[in-house]
């Protein structure tokens, strides 16, 4: 059964393959028939977060527009709690960093992400309600 | 044709909050208030919080804007510390980007921890939590200037605010300065959440933000300078919550003749008691709150008239009711 069912999208891909080569609008339907193809599959997504010194704990991974998502623990892993289809977009965000969004798709269901830390220049001037003075030569 | 265009370009009025006149933001604010105990730690799920009950993207970023104004206390000693290091390293740029990127992470442990910053932190989180939201915003650099900044030789970039993207449209907000002010005494930050500086009138705006980046004036058909920022009058955050604009005197700093005529003119957000129009004149010896020669408010068009009768040097306050609306000084010769 299994089989068969590997088989079949084999040879959709083939097919789909095949069809790209020879025509444009073609490849814009077979696009679609591939997403529906592997969006009933349920994925387990699961992965590891880094940055330019190693793992990062704390990172938040939602699934976008939910409230559905984990933290990456000590070893900046994570396991998504709920199964995800192909074309699924992950939020990566943490305080500091550029928020990544990463899409997801049946062949990759191990994410390995580096983030990169926000280039913000750090500068603060507080209002103030005290009245100015002028400067007055006594 | 031309005319028509010269017409509306005239006419058109910049963005600003009376755009949405027809939104009610009780909704958003509720939302903020609501997740008042909420931390940094899990911002998907803040944001999610804040803004998934909400129909319009203007509503969706005021809940966001409004947790940050009332949930981050802007820290007075991390800003004078940032302030000493940036002016000792101003010309050493190796020097100053090694500061930064240490002081950065200060910044962003003390935001997670304790929900403390300084105004780059504030723009920074309103940028982040819109862009959770899928808003367009942007953190504008530039400088900010206040009765306290040294007016006649203002040091590097002081300040940041945010340019938000509502229905194809930028408009500007400084949520540092919306939330509140630390006392320069006790250092102590107290909110006191000033809702002028929400989709501000970007002319009114311009008198004491100046932006690094010409093109974040928001106003494509007018030139500013920095020159004429720095001799523009004191204008206080009350300035926000009267006025629309602040259209003369366009310099802080005047001199006039004994006697002589000098007109003051504003754009009124809504109308106020002529009476509580009221001048405090501070000549270096005394002050004293007078009531201006002339005071006049048509179309919510409010006009000031006053002469100085002697000579001398004055610090003008202007204020409505309590509230300290801008400062001037007048020098007067016979």
């Amino acid at each position: 059964m299994k089989t068969q069912t590997i088989k079949k999208i084999t040879l959709l891909f083939g097919l789909i393959m095949c069809t790209a080569l020879f025509s444009n609008k073609m490849h814009a339907q077979s696009k679609i028939a591939t997403t529906t193809a592997v969006a009933d599959q349920e994925l387990t997504v699961k992965g590891k977060v880094t940055d330019e010194n190693g793992p990062l704990l704390g990172v938040n991974v939602v699934l976008k527009n939910s409230k559905i998502g984990v933290i990456t623990d000590e070893n900046g892993e994570f396991t998504f709690p709920q199964s995800l289809s192909s074309g699924d977009i992950l939020v990566f965000s943490y305080l500091g960093y550029e928020k990544q969004d990463i899409k997801i798709d049946a062949k990759s269901t191990y994410i390995n992400l580096l983030m990169s830390s926000d280039l913000v220049e750090i500068m603060g001037a507080p209002n103030s309600n005290t009245p100015f003075k002028s400067k007055r030569s006594k | 044709m031309r005319y028509l265009l010269l017409f509306i370009v005239a006419f058109q009025s910049h963005a600003q909050i009376s755009d949405f006149d027809h939104i009610n933001f009780s909704k958003a604010d509720l939302n903020a208030s609501i997740c008042k105990n909420e931390g940094l730690d899990n911002m998907p799920n803040l944001v999610y919080n804040l803004t998934s009950n909400l129909d319009t993207d203007v509503e969706r970023f005021r809940a966001i804007y409004m947790w940050v104004c009332h949930n981050i206390a802007n820290d007075y000693t991390l800003y004078l510390k940032n302030k000493r290091k940036r002016s000792k390293y101003q010309n050493d740029s190796v020097k100053l980007k090694s500061w930064n990127n240490r002081f950065k992470k200060d910044v962003f442990r003390k935001l997670l921890k304790q929900n403390k910053t300084i105004c780059t932190g504030y723009a920074y989180i309103v940028k982040e939590l819109a862009k959770l939201a899928n808003l367009e915003c942007e953190i504008v650099h530039g400088y900010g200037r206040t009765s306290m900044t040294n007016i006649d030789e203002l040091d590097p970039p002081n300040h940041s605010w945010n340019a938000i993207k509502l229905n194809e449209k930028w408009y500007l907000c400084d949520p540092t300065w919306a939330s509140g002010i630390p006392d320069p005494e006790t250092k102590i930050f107290k909110f006191d959440y000033n809702n002028g500086y929400f989709l501000s009138n970007p002319q009114l705006f311009i008198i004491n933000h100046f932006p690094q980046e010409e093109h974040w004036t928001l106003m494509p058909n007018e030139s500013h300078t920095f020159d004429e920022f720095l001799a523009a009058p004191i204008l206080y955050g009350q300035a926000y919550t009267y006025l629309s604009t602040h259209d003369y005197p366009k310099l802080m700093h005047q001199s006039l003749h004994k006697n002589e005529m000098v007109q003051f003119q504003y754009k009124l957000q809504n109308d106020i008691d002529v009476e509580s129009v009221r001048f405090l004149i501070d000549n270096g010896y005394t002050n004293k709150k007078t009531t201006p020669n002339s005071v006049n408010i048509e179309n919510k068009s409010l006009i000031i008239e006053h002469q100085f009768e002697s000579n001398g040097f004055y610090d003008v306050h202007l204020y409505i009711g309590n509230d300290l609306i801008s400062t001037y000084t007048f020098k007067v010769k016979g």
